[in-house]
């Protein structure tokens, strides 16, 4: 603790300082809105307000508003607008052979306690906005240096207060939540809280999504002034403005808060990363995952009738002139009824359905050049040559492990299956925190990379690869790969017929996206499943040299796939 | 100094893009070649040679190469017809790295004579067309196809029934040979009866009624040819890239990735004067291990990459990757990969609908000539192989008005209009046609008027969704002007009379363009480095220049 409170102490000093720049504005602030034109609040989801005074309040979040209405509280939030607050700044992160990886990283500053599980970070507004302080005035507990580690509870965005200049001599309790964050708190969370990969990010198609990136600064580089951004990696029609390279938009300044706004593009996997020198930014590890789910997830009935319906808006329909969509209404309606499953891509056949889907990022990390990144010297980018190999920022056996059980009060739920608490001390595939140079573990990698299926199911492999210095190559061993997309888009011709193909490895060069289906429903000439509960088969990589943690000649690129009775859709978990 | 963690729209950055931006003020692009220099019939017959020169990196290093080129230190003509017409003149040096673009039409009889002026000490060279059914005569005998000795000629001869884009290079010691620059592209036109490719009425009329011709001419879409204060000539070599209403275009763009290790150009050097007489040649050079440093599209590192075609600057470098288009046009990307690596080319801004791989296109099963190729947001390229697809960028979807439309203070603060087509752009098709001169044609109407930002500075829609940041907590990029939108007037209303510092930029210039800029760069990150310095390498950015602005591809 004592290193805590030293650490705690340096943040604010970095505080004061950033306080003590020229601002015209707050510099540090969230923005979230629990209304917009396009998603309106619902002024009758806040049980706080009677009916009597829906009239006071506008559907759409304005601040600074002088037509005398109230803005919509975040209990009207409508639930089509996600938020989401990044940190850009440094971390450290855990190889599998124990060495501790400096990172230029973003770091979770909103669901943090949904990212600690392994889920998105991405919010409703009605989550996100949040008060950081309790009745008294005070912080709240966890909102501290650290944050999250297992168990973590808060979702909201970190620093967020209530805006006590705009409702002058109300106190607090009458200050609105308007995007004013206290930048003590934001600096005790975000300084070294980066994460690997970056926090995921998961939106449906129609959302619109506010992603804020707060710079706080890399603690271990003070003599760089570094900017970040975010790119949003194969968005479709992307606008400059938001496309986050620096050269041609902005790039945010230490002590400073941007927020990305985009409406959600079509359905797929994408991904995003910092454009800052990406050579550089890239390698030290500023990469995260976003996909975005289908309209098709919300179908009731026939799936080729709701793609068809689709075709009469020019926003959503994919035919004519248009060559850049790929999700044509195919040439005969197969009778597929929505059945409660999940879809990749609206396809209107049903061909993408999953039970359970994994995100999983490639990666690869050059331990020299890491060490020349925590140093001030320049580093080599003709001579970078990976030697870890990384799925979801870890390699095996930290891709099955990571996470040692403290025993049956350990909130991880994987030391907490449906047959009885594990013992202390077991190992099983959770989160991982990293000593950090301040002495506090931080968390540091928030997911494992165990594909479990459900016995006669199928799991949805959303791949992406961001090495920037070669290619990857995952083979399955034993499930074939069933390939349904690439780079966010479904595989299908102009007329509709799907061009996806079976193969039992993936080939990824950085910047590329596939999606796989792990199908495990086919059956024996006996009608068994021909791949029973208790199965265990291995995704890993045939380039023997990504087999190796450095020095270590087994591990790298590899992980396990176990057919299971059922699987939580959310905690992953094999029962 | 600590120059890898500039980001690129740093003051350190800009004065390097200044400096190549500044003696090259017009914009430029096209698919720049050489047609033959004896056209007759359907016969297309070039003279080349194969020489030594030297090419140059920004980082000012220069670099002993081999190239292609013409023996005649000229060409009897170019192509895109027009691309003569610049200051600086097209060019076919005896050597260039690319060798020079061959652009010839589908079914002509192609004869290449190759000169092989190399160093004695380099012995023979050759050139392979794959994809091609070659015979070869005159030379000496060689492992993959007859060779041109030192001083002497060799004679390729095929006909070219593979329409589109493909590559050819050196079959001889090719680990020495196209490390040192021996490779071009060549480029087959698809006949096309009556300039239209087969199909093509029905195919239009099935877009719906009205529908802008994807396919006639450049100025089927704003006439800006027939506008005399805004000309642009159509620089296409052809109305499609294959004989298929998928693949026709308005603009084309040829990059060509390969990479550079000047250990291997160092031995090269140092032996190319020793005394020879053996077909193999004398040298005795180390390839392996393969270190590249500089990554070059089109034989250039960025910025260099984005100077003009043929300027002087680089004698031995004529070809650009520099492309600019205006909203809703169809772009066509000839990507070839020369070098010895895959390079992941991440196209920002949209997906690629990939047409064809090595010019064979890909349809559907159908047999009704739809497109089955698939679309991409990064591109590989393979050593080798050569793919050509169709990028088209129109802000569709936004949920904001990118031209800064909308209503301020209860105004109105623009007068334009936006009615849709069916596809929900504003076209000649609208319900209100647009006129062919509308500064905002082929916007995406399901935006017009949606204002972006919440209380916005300057002249543009308010009541959005976000609030724009202050001005000091961001840097600039060189290609930014200053406001989110696109165009020049709506820059202008955005930042206010007083611009926002700094408002003037190099690449964008906000009073008079006001363009969207993209990266286009290898993802191999690595690659986007000039010998260790970022930025440099696989780059280009991509302008989107609004309608207003026009785009002259002549150099």
């Amino acid at each position: 603790m004592d290193r805590a409170q030293f650490l705690g102490s340096a943040v604010v000093g970095v505080a004061l300082v950033l306080l003590a720049l020229p601002a015209s504005g707050q510099s540090f602030r969230v923005q979230c809105p629990a209304g917009t034109q396009l998603h309106p609040a619902i002024i009758a989801n806040d049980p706080a307000v009677p009916p009597a005074n829906y009239a006071k309040y506008s559907k759409v979040t304005q601040w600074g508003r002088t037509d005398g209405l109230l803005n919509p509280t975040p209990a009207m939030a409508n639930p089509h607008i996600k938020c989401q607050q990044l940190s850009g700044g440094d971390g450290y992160a855990t190889m599998a052979d124990g060495t501790q990886m400096y990172l230029f990283a973003f770091g979770p500053l909103s669901g943090l306690a949904d990212i600690v599980k392994g889920a998105p970070a991405t919010e409703t507004a009605a989550v996100f906005n949040q008060n950081n302080l309790d009745g008294s005035g005070a912080a709240l507990d966890v909102v501290q240096v650290g944050a999250p580690y297992p168990g973590y509870s808060f979702n909201g965005a970190i620093g967020l207060v209530p805006d006590v200049e705009v409702n002058a001599g109300s106190g607090p309790a009458g200050a609105p939540l308007d995007g004013h964050v206290d930048p003590r708190l934001v600096m005790d969370v975000g300084v070294m809280n980066g994460n690997q990969p970056a926090p995921l990010i998961v939106i449906d198609e129609g959302d619109e999504l506010f992603l804020t990136l707060t710079n706080v600064g890399m603690i271990m580089r003070p003599d760089l002034f570094e900017q970040h951004t975010v790119h949003f990696h194969g968005y479709p029609n992307a606008s400059a403005f938001y496309d986050g390279v620096p050269d041609a938009s902005v790039a945010i300044n230490i002590g400073g808060s941007f927020t990305y706004y985009y409406l959600a593009p079509e359905a797929g996997t994408y991904m995003w990363h910092c454009h800052i020198s990406p050579p550089e930014h890239l390698q030290m590890g500023m990469v995260g995952q976003l996909y975005v789910r289908p309209r098709q997830n919300s179908v009731v009935g026939n799936l080729h009738s709701a793609l068809a319906a689709l075709q009469t808006d020019p926003a959503t329909k994919c035919s004519g002139t248009d060559m850049l969509c790929s999700t044509q209404v195919p040439p005969v309606d197969n009778g597929v009824q929505a059945n409660g499953r999940n879809y990749a891509y609206d396809d209107g056949d049903g061909s993408t359905a999953y039970d359970v889907e994994y995100p999983i990022q490639m990666m690869g990390f050059d331990p020299n050049f890491h060490f020349v990144g925590m140093t001030f010297n320049p580093e080599s980018f003709t001579d970078t040559k990976d030697k870890y190999f990384l799925l979801n920022g870890r390699s095996y056996p930290d891709t099955v492990g990571g996470h040692e059980c403290s025993g049956a009060d350990d909130p991880v739920a994987a030391c907490n299956p449906v047959a009885g608490a594990l013992p202390a001390g077991a190992v099983v595939a959770g989160p991982m925190s990293t000593q950090a140079s301040d002495g506090t573990a931080h968390f540091s990698q928030p997911m494992p990379t165990v594909v479990n299926i459900p016995v006669g199911g199928k799991a949805l492999l959303r791949f992406s690869d961001l090495n920037v210095t070669e290619y990857h190559t995952l083979a399955s061993l034993g499930i074939p790969m069933h390939v349904i997309g690439y780079n966010a888009r479904l595989l299908r011709d102009q007329d509709g017929n799907n061009t996806d193909y079976y193969t039992n490895s993936i080939s990824l060069g950085g910047g590329e996206s596939v999606d796989v289906i792990l199908d495990a429903s086919p059956h024996d000439s006996l009608g068994a499943p021909l791949y029973p509960v208790g199965s265990k088969f291995y995704l890993y990589t045939p380039q023997l040299d990504h087999l190796s943690n450095d020095a270590e000649n087994f591990g790298g690129m590899m992980t396990e796939v176990n057919i299971c009775n059922s699987v939580d859709p959310t905690t992953k978990q094999c029962s | 100094m600590r120059f890898p963690h500039f980001p690129l729209g740093s003051a350190v950055c800009s004065l390097s893009l200044a400096f190549g931006l500044v003696a090259a003020p017009p914009v430029e692009a096209a698919a720049p070649g050489i047609t033959a220099a004896t056209l007759s019939g359907s016969t297309s017959t070039f003279n080349l040679s194969a020489a030594p020169s030297y090419t140059t990196q920004p980082d000012g290093m220069s670099i002993y190469s081999w190239g292609y080129g013409c023996t005649a230190n000229s060409a009897a003509s170019f192509a895109p017809a027009g691309i003569n017409a610049n200051a600086a003149g097209a060019k076919c040096p005896t050597m260039q790295v690319p060798g020079p673009t061959l652009i010839v039409n589908q079914g002509d009889t192609v004869t290449v004579t190759l000169t092989n002026n190399l160093p004695a000490a380099a012995g023979n060279t050759s050139i392979l067309f794959p994809g091609f059914n070659v015979t070869a005569s005159g030379g000496a005998n060689g492992l993959l196809t007859k060779e041109a000795q030192v001083g002497g000629t060799v004679t390729y001869t095929f006909v070219a029934n593979s329409v589109g884009t493909h590559a050819y290079y050196s079959g001889t010691q090719g680990d020495v040979q196209v490390e040192m620059g021996l490779y071009g592209a060549i480029i087959v036109l698809p006949t096309l009866s009556g300039g239209l490719p087969t199909g093509y009425s029905a195919w239009h009329l099935a877009q719906g009624a009205n529908q802008p011709d994807t396919c006639t001419a450049l100025n089927k879409k704003p006439a800006r040819a027939s506008n005399p204060a805004q000309p642009e000539t159509d620089y296409r070599l052809a109305a499609a890239a294959y004989d298929n209403p998928g693949a026709c275009y308005d603009r084309e763009y040829l990059f060509q990735l390969s990479e550079v290790d000047p250990a291997i150009h160092q031995q090269v050097e140092a032996q190319k004067d020793q005394a020879c007489t053996s077909s193999t040649g004398c040298m005795v050079v180390k390839t392996q291990p393969y270190h590249p440093v500089y990554y070059v599209v089109n034989g250039r590192s960025m910025p260099d990459d984005m100077d003009p075609n043929y300027v002087s600057t680089y004698p031995h470098q004529p070809y650009n990757g520099n492309p600019h288009m205006h909203p809703g046009e169809l772009t066509l990307l000839r990507i070839i990969g020369q070098g010895h690596l895959q390079h992941p080319l991440h196209e920002h801004a949209n997906h690629v609908r990939l047409l064809a791989r090595d010019g064979n296109l890909l349809l559907t099963q159908s047999g009704d000539s739809k497109l089955a190729g698939p679309l991409l947001f990064t591109t590989t390229t393979t050593p080798g192989q050569a793919m050509d697809g169709i990028f088209q960028f129109t802000a569709k979807g936004l949920n904001w008005d990118v031209y800064g439309h909308g209503v301020k203070n209860g105004q109105r603060v623009d007068s334009a209009n936006c009615y849709p087509d069916a596809n929900g752009y504003y076209t000649t098709a609208s319900s209100t046609p647009a006129a062919t001169t509308a500064d905002n044609y082929y916007e995406w109407c399901g935006d017009h008027l949606k204002p972006l930002e919440s209380k916005p500075f300057g002249q543009v829609g308010e009541g959005g969704p976000v609030t724009l940041p202050d001005a000091n907590i961001v840097v600039n990029g060189t290609w930014y002007g200053g406001s989110p939108y696109l165009g020049p007037d709506a820059t202008t209303r955005a930042v206010g009379p007083t611009p926002i510092p700094p408002a003037g930029t190099v690449g964008n210039d906000p009073g008079s363009e006001a363009g969207y800029a993209y990266m286009w760069h290898s993802h191999n990150e690595r690659e986007i480095t000039t010998n260790n310095i970022f930025p440099g390498g696989m780059m280009m950015m991509m302008l989107v220049d609004p309608w207003v602005y026009p785009i002259n591809e002549a150099n």
